[in-house]
């Protein structure tokens, strides 16, 4: 008797709790479409341009973010001695998700995330009066976007590393790459057949490529189970230089090889990234130049008045 | 017999064992973050990264002081929302409480301690953030926003242990008082609570303890810059964000500073636990 009773007095405070966040769904619902209606009313015809005043809340990810630091290298928003300064005050945000849903609910806003987690919650922004689309990012328009390659020494590459790398760029390989949402290098790859081959290959460089390479490694092994792969994730130019001197055999990196570099190492593009600059759908803005975004992240630029 | 003896005998080197697990496991804690920090901290300087006022890791600049700030800021927040309504619910709930109500109302804070934190903080993300965006304008995070919240996930450990010791007093002490005349509302703040004194700082302390450790929520809440705060609503990282944060992709030397942070938020939390045992003995003497 008296367990039933504590059952169900458990039961109507689980129902009071659902009840209690419903209304405050509701009314931050509420709220934000009242915002909404005002401006749009009191501004009748309604002139683009001139909808955006107030503070820029400039978003963030965490300093050892991988598409913060290709966003803040792309952009050059970096200090006189080359390091990462992106302003002090920015909101930091430690995954994808909370950006987006800090942004969807902010509507004086401005973050990015890498292009695959984009979604219509928020607003991507044209940079440089190219819109962040796949396409874009392809045929090379797109500014904020980077490509990842894997690099190898031709005279010196085994039999198993040019197998890795024909599995990679395979119909198979793309389709992991494109999985992990970003941008397949090439569409109509022909499907890869396993080779058999044995030995071991190591793979160094960026942390950024490292993830999806450790998933194409995994599956590759699983089709060539006699084939050891490894892959070291300590940044671009580590992996390159190690390529270079022998150290490793593959150097994975998320930048174009520099001229010096790939006068020794012969590149392949594997994938591109493209980073979506995102904003409140709220927003009136539509495009920025790479210049504006950079003076934002800088902190030289701070209301939105100044963008318009 | 000799049987039954020597099994007694294995039983209790079992839980002796057991036992000795649970220590080895904070003795190991123990020799891990300081023999992995403060080697770190020794080489960026003990003073610079105290009292470093910059933290960028890309830059090699790791100051912990804003850190340290946001810290204590949230915690004293948190204990000003959670504090008052913490005690107040708790001598409800032992001197003024009708049973009926009690039966729904303590299952009801016991789940509160139940709630994961990742809840709270989404909790706070979706209901307190867009509340503050509203009265304050800005991004509805920050300090205040943070300390409301934090002040919601301490209820549960102040209202129980406050609880507890409200009702550990002895009865003599409240029938003394009603003897003397007093009506029961006196009694019980003027006889019942301060007898259970100690006891109820005690859960005030541990309290503090959950606050200044909380993560997750703090993170999706906090607003996150690496700032000294300058305002209620200005944006603030705590010593644990600010592992979280960077944990993820962390090397080398930045990897070694976060887990010196560690050993910084562990000394807080050792100091906040050796003022509850602390705390707890006086208490034990007193009755």
């Amino acid at each position: 008797m008296r367990k039933a009773a504590k059952l169900v007095s458990y039961l109507c405070v689980a129902a009071l709790a659902v009840c209690g966040l419903g209304a405050c769904n509701n009314d931050a619902n509420n709220d934000k479409d009242d915002d909404t209606k005002n401006p749009s009313t009191s501004t009748p015809g309604g002139d683009d341009t001139t909808g955006m005043s107030g503070e820029i809340y400039v978003i963030s990810r965490e300093e050892s973010s991988g598409t913060r630091s290709a966003f803040t290298e792309i952009l050059e928003i970096i200090d006189a001695d080359g390091n990462d300064a992106t302003v002090a005050t920015a909101e930091v945000t430690n995954s994808t998700g909370v950006m987006l849903t800090t942004v969807a609910g902010n509507d004086k806003a401005i973050g990015y995330v890498s292009l695959g987690s984009l979604n219509d919650t928020v607003k991507a922004l044209s940079v440089d009066g190219v819109e962040a689309t796949a396409d874009n990012i392809k045929n090379n328009t797109y500014p904020v976007s980077r490509p990842f390659v894997m690099a190898y020494k031709e005279a010196e590459a085994s039999d198993l590393a040019k197998d890795f790398i024909a599995y990679v760029m395979s119909s198979q390989g793309q389709a992991i790459i494109a999985e992990e949402s970003y941008i397949a290098a090439d569409e109509s790859a022909e499907e890869y057949t396993a080779s058999g081959l044995s030995g071991s290959l190591s793979i160094e460089g960026s942390t950024s490529v490292g993830p999806v390479m450790e998933i194409l490694a995994e599956a590759y092994m699983e089709l060539n189970p006699d084939a050891n792969i490894t892959v070291t994730q300590d940044g671009s130019g580590t992996g390159i230089t190690a390529a270079i001197d022998g150290g490793c055999d593959i150097a994975i990196s998320s930048r174009a090889l520099k001229e010096e570099e790939a006068a020794e190492l012969t590149p392949v593009t594997i994938a591109t990234d493209g980073i979506a600059v995102i904003v409140n759908t709220e927003n009136s803005i539509d495009s920025l130049t790479s210049e504006q975004i950079k003076e934002i992240f800088l902190g030289n630029i701070t209301e939105w008045d100044e963008l318009n | 017999m000799l049987k039954l003896k020597s099994k007694e005998k294995l039983f209790k080197m079992l839980f002796c064992l057991c036992a000795f697990v649970s220590a080895a496991a904070v003795a190991l804690i123990c020799i891990f973050m300081f023999a992995n920090g403060f080697p770190a901290m020794a080489e960026n300087g003990f003073f610079k990264f105290l009292f470093g006022e910059e933290w960028r890791p890309t830059a090699g600049q790791f100051g912990i002081l804003p850190m340290i700030t946001g810290s204590i800021c949230v915690t004293a927040g948190a204990i000003i929302f959670g504090v008052p309504l913490g005690l107040m619910c708790a001598i409800f709930l032992a001197g003024f409480c009708p049973k009926k109500l009690y039966k729904v109302l303590k299952p009801a804070i016991d789940l509160l301690a139940g709630i994961p934190s990742v809840v709270y903080g989404y909790f706070g993300l979706m209901a307190i953030v867009p509340i503050m965006q509203d009265i304050f304008g800005g991004n509805g995070k920050g300090i205040l926003t943070a300390s409301i919240l934090l002040g919601f996930m301490i209820l549960p450990t102040i209202i129980s242990v406050s609880e507890a010791s409200l009702r550990a007093v002895p009865n003599a002490y409240y029938e003394g008082s009603l003897a003397l005349g007093a009506t029961h509302e006196q009694s019980m703040f003027k006889t019942v609570f301060p007898a259970a004194g100690s006891g109820i700082f005690a859960g005030v302390i541990l309290g503090i303890g959950r606050a200044i450790g909380e993560t997750m929520a703090v993170a999706m809440v906090a607003g996150n810059s690496a700032i000294f705060p300058d305002s209620l609503t200005s944006n603030v990282r705590t010593l644990t964000t600010n592992i979280i944060l960077e944990m993820g992709y962390a090397t080398g030397l930045h990897r070694q500073m976060l887990i010196a942070t560690g050993v910084v938020l562990f000394i807080f939390i050792l100091i906040i636990n050796l003022c509850f045992s602390m705390l707890k003995r006086k208490g034990g003497k007193a009755q």
